[in-house]
C-alpha cells in the first residue's frame, strides 16, 4: 500500500505532463526568463541609485532621504541576487560532485 | 518587490516631515517680520497632511484598489494661521499705524519649538521604520544560508 502511494506521488515529478511544459514555454515563464527579469530589475535599481547620487551631488535632484532609500533598495536587491547566485552555484557544484 | 512598498511609504513620511520642518523654519525666521508683499505682518503658516494611496498617480490608485490599500502621506497644502496679529506699541517703526501700534506676527516661539521637536521625532520614527524594513529583508536572506 505504502509503496504505491509513494510511486503515485513521484510519478508527476518524473514525467511532467508534456502539455504543461509546452504552455509554460509559450508563456515564457521559464526559470531562466524569470532570473533574467529579476537581474534586469536589480540593474535598474542600481542605475536609479546611481542617478540619485548624481542628482544629489549636482544639487538638482531629490532630497537626502530619497537618495539614501534608493541606495538601500539597490543594496537589498543586489544582496538578494547574490543569494540566488550562491544557491545556483551550490546546486551546480553538487551536481558536478556526483559520482559517475 | 513587496518590501520596497514599506520603503516608499516611509519615504513619503520623510518628505512630509521635511516640508513641515521647512514651514517651521519659515515661521521662526519671520517671527519679527512686519512687512510682506501682501501687506501687513507675516502670517504663521501650517501644513496639512493627507493620506494618499500610492503616489497619487492613476496607476497607483488602481493598484491599490486591486491589492492592499496602504496610504502614503502627502502634503496637500500650506495654510495660513487665522490668529489675529499681535499689536505692539512702537511709534518709530515705519509700519506703525496712526496710534503708534505695529502689527507683529502672532507666532509663539515655544509653540514652534515644540512643533520642531515633534517634526524631528516623526522624521526619526520614519527612519527607524526604514531600518526595520531593511533589517527584515536582510534577515529573510539568511534563511538560505
Amino acid at each position: 500500500m505504502k509503496t504505491i502511494a509513494i510511486q503515485n506521488n513521484i510519478k508527476p515529478l518524473l514525467s511532467p505532463p508534456i502539455n504543461e511544459k509546452q504552455s509554460q514555454e509559450q508563456q515564457g515563464n521559464s526559470f531562466g526568463k524569470m532570473l533574467s527579469n529579476s537581474i534586469t530589475e536589480v540593474n535598474s535599481l542600481q542605475n536609479e541609485a546611481d542617478k540619485a547620487i548624481q542628482e544629489l551631488a549636482t544639487g538638482k535632484g531629490k532630497g537626502i532621504h530619497e537618495t539614501m532609500i534608493a541606495l538601500d533598495k539597490a543594496e537589498v536587491s543586489f544582496k538578494l541576487m547574490m543569494q540566488v547566485r550562491n544557491k545556483i552555484i551550490a546546486a551546480y557544484e553538487q551536481i558536478m560532485r556526483m559520482q559517475v | 518587490m513587496n518590501f520596497l512598498d514599506a520603503l516608499n511609504i516611509s519615504s513619503s513620511g520623510l518628505g512630509a516631515q521635511r516640508v513641515r520642518m521647512n514651514v517651521i523654519s519659515s515661521n521662526l525666521a519671520n517671527i519679527n517680520t512686519t512687512h510682506t508683499p501682501e501687506g501687513g505682518p507675516y502670517v504663521r503658516k501650517d501644513v496639512v497632511f493627507a493620506a494618499c494611496p500610492g503616489s497619487c498617480s492613476f496607476k497607483n490608485i488602481l493598484d491599490n484598489q486591486v491589492t492592499a490599500n496602504l496610504p502614503e502621506v502627502r502634503v496637500v497644502g500650506i495654510i495660513n494661521d487665522g490668529r489675529q496679529p499681535l499689536l505692539r506699541y512702537d511709534p518709530q517703526n515705519p509700519d506703525a499705524n496712526d496710534k503708534g501700534y505695529v502689527a507683529m506676527p502672532n507666532i509663539n516661539l515655544i509653540e514652534e519649538m515644540v512643533n520642531m521637536i515633534s517634526a524631528t521625532r516623526s522624521y526619526e520614527a520614519n527612519v527607524a521604520a526604514i531600518k526595520a524594513a531593511k533589517k527584515m529583508a536582510l534577515k529573510a536572506m539568511e534563511i538560505g544560508r
